[in-house]
């Protein structure tokens, strides 16, 4: 005859029906209300968003460039009086040699990478052009770079040795060149009057959010075509080595490794240049200060339009409470308990909050998706980011009907019956 | 089972208090339709509310089915109201945005009466009160005898053992005011026991005891 669940779905129903009702009856209040709800709401998933996915997403883009790696350049100082200095990489085959056989022992390996100054050219395979970046590099550059076979093999030391006309290429040569084909690997490709047969095909790789925060737009190494350096050297007549890439022997080394090159470096060129030594380090700094900020807008966001919210609806249900303050007395006069009224009220104020919640949901969830196909990263809220935007409207409907509720609950049934 | 015993209540207004019930001792037995009259403000509706276990007295004892009343809790106060008294007012004190068919529910809701059960019995007792055809309508599109009738089988619904009514034909012309005391008539031949407030002496004249409220003092009256 009696179930404890019978309750809620009278009581459940009732609060709704009186939510809409709120609804109808104070439009412009209540509007304000669920629309500063929603509002935050929208903010707690832009910051879920970003605190989850984005980070997760970006970190791993960072990531996908090594964590571990580093590359050594010489500043350019077109102006340095000196010519000697003027000219030059400041890096060359013996200070490569020199790390090969160990003389930096936090350096696991490195390899070279010789290109031109102008290293934007052109490659032709049948009547099909693209433009290409052309670059020597050794056979551990792979690593170094944490690029990734799609197809084929990398160099093999006598590939380097012979200084054989083979060529890893990235995924977007493979596309311009070779579109009908699945795989460019035994194909082969034209440049100047050299020809190439593609020993390997690089996977795609990601650069949408480096690119964003300003890493250059040359470097996109899905245009990447590499052949053994010591052959580039050979078209290039110089025996210069452009960068130094290389990759320490843990994360927490890098530092170390990087500055133990610098000092091989100096010593081999008596001091004569200034390097420069980039790691994916400081671009994880960039990205973690523009994630922070972006998050601590979002929360002050959040906070604000949510107490904003809350505060509407606290008014709506205090009026409501003594607007309806007869009605109490006669649920009263029946029989409702304390609890029976405190949970109308709350169920009603937790209404008209989820309402809110659920607009900023789907607007949220709408900003998301363009925002996905926008920049192509996907930055769907995950169902945790979601409950969590729901519970937290929720939770300020709970705290904002709670005073009210509690007023309505504690009313006399006689005072409560008096009132008109 | 009704048992006051020297039960005072004042209210204090403006800082100045003044007493409404001064050592009241009362007894009404199961079963008995009591009519309680008296000049307006004399504290009838106060008793009632006593009785009805709305109200607790300032001093003074209430027993009621051998409970005391006087020490309960709200809450407790809250289930005697739920299972023991049904209420009948003179404004009738449905709520305006319900059917007449939620209205009567509304007490199984916070007894907990499963949905299914809840809708057959106030129906039924809707039935029993004569309005079967009025079920979806909302108290503003029925007449007064008809929102009384609402209210009376809501105060029947959960079958107290009694009925407190605060002039239920105050609001009604004459005619409507019988119909309805044909109802408290047959509440009572149910065995029902009522105690109703009112001013008209035809009306009283349906119970089958008098009590007169004047000056904070009840006294026995005569049936006339
Ligand atoms: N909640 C209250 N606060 C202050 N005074 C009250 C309150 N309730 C009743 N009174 C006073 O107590 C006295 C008795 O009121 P009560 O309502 O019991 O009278 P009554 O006999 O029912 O009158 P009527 O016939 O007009 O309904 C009145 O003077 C009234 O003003
Ligand atoms: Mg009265």
């Amino acid at each position: 005859m009696t179930t404890g669940a019978s309750i809620s779905v009278g009581l459940v129903r009732d609060a709704f029906a009186q939510a809409l009702f709120a609804l109808r009856e104070n439009k412009t209040r209540t509007a304000l209300s669920v629309l500063g709800i929603a509002v935050g709401i929208v903010a707690v998933i832009i910051l879920g968003v970003v605190t989850k996915g984005v980070r997760e997403k970006v970190f791993a883009e960072i990531e996908s460039y090594g964590l571990q790696s580093f590359w050594i350049y010489r500043n350019q100082n077109v102006a340095d009086p000196n010519a000697d200095v003027r000219r030059g990489s400041g890096i060359d085959n013996d200070d490569l040699e020199a790390i090969r056989l160990g003389c930096c022992p936090a350096v696991k390996h490195v390899s070279p990478r010789v290109y031109f100054t102008e290293w934007n050219v052109l490659a032709r395979a049948g009547n099909r052009f693209t433009r290409i970046l052309l670059e020597g590099v050794d056979a551990p550059f792979l690593e170094i770079s944490k690029d990734e076979l799609d197809d084929g093999r990398n160099f093999r030391p006598t590939d380097i040795e012979q200084r054989r006309p083979v060529a890893i290429v990235g995924s977007n040569v493979q596309k311009q060149l070779f579109p009908e084909r699945s795989s460019a690997v035994g194909q082969s490709f034209r440049y100047e009057d050299m020809k190439f047969t593609i020993i390997g095909v690089l996977k795609e790789k990601n650069r949408e959010f480096l690119k964003s925060i300003g890493a250059a737009e040359t470097y996109n190494i899905n245009d990447h075509v590499m052949i053994p350096y010591t052959l580039h050297q050979q078209m290039l007549a110089s025996k210069d080595v452009h960068t130094m890439a290389g990759e320490a022997v843990d994360k927490a080394s890098i530092q170390t490794a990087a500055e133990q090159v610098v000092d091989l470096l100096n010593r081999h060129h008596f001091g004569r240049y200034q390097y420069t030594t980039e790691t994916m380090e400081a671009w994880s700094a960039t990205a973690d200060r523009i994630l922070t900020n972006i998050s601590l807008v979002g929360v002050i966001a959040a906070s604000i339009s949510l107490l904003v919210g809350g505060i509407g609806i606290m008014n709506i249900m205090t009026t409501s409470v003594v607007e309806r303050t007869r009605e109490i007395g006669i649920r009263k006069a029946i029989g409702a308990q304390k609890h029976d009224i405190l949970t109308q009220f709350l169920m009603e104020s937790v209404f008209i909050s989820t309402i809110g919640g659920i607009i900023g949901l789907v607007v949220g969830m709408a900003l998301a998706y363009g925002l996905t196909v926008w920049s192509k990263l996907d930055v769907m809220p995950s169902f945790l980011v979601i409950s969590i935007a729901l519970l937290v409207s929720m939770g300020v409907g709970v705290a904002s009907g709670y005073y009210p509720a509690r007023r309505a609950a504690s009313l006399q049934p006689v005072q409560a019956l008096r009132h008109d | 089972m009704i048992q006051l015993r020297r039960v005072s209540k004042s209210y204090t207004a403006f800082a100045h208090a003044s007493v409404v019930l001064r050592d009241v001792t009362l007894d009404i037995p199961t079963g008995q339709f009591v009519a309680i009259m008296g000049p307006s403000g004399s504290g009838k509706s106060t008793l009632l509310n006593l009785i009805g276990c709305l109200d607790t007295p300032d001093s003074g004892t209430y027993e009621l089915f051998g409970q005391h009343v006087d020490q309960m809790s709200e809450d407790q106060l809250s289930m005697i109201r739920l299972r023991r008294i049904g209420f009948v007012f003179q404004s009738f004190n449905l709520i305006p945005r319900y059917t007449a068919l939620h209205n009567v529910e509304l007490p199984m809701i916070y007894a907990r009466v499963d949905p299914a059960a809840r809708t057959r019995r106030a129906q039924r007792a809707l039935e029993l009160v004569g309005l079967s055809q009025k079920l979806a309508h909302k108290p503003s599109q029925l007449s007064g005898g008809q929102q009384q009738r609402i209210a009376i089988a809501r105060a029947l619904v959960n079958d107290p053992a009694i009925i407190v009514a605060d002039e239920p034909t105050g609001s009604l012309d004459s005619t409507t005011g019988h119909e309805i005391m044909h109802l408290f008539r047959r509440m009572h031949a149910a065995g029902k026991t009522i105690v109703m407030v009112t001013h008209e002496a035809d009306i009283a004249a349906y119970a089958q005891r008098i009590l007169y409220v004047k000056d904070g003092r009840v006294s026995e009256g005569v049936l006339r």
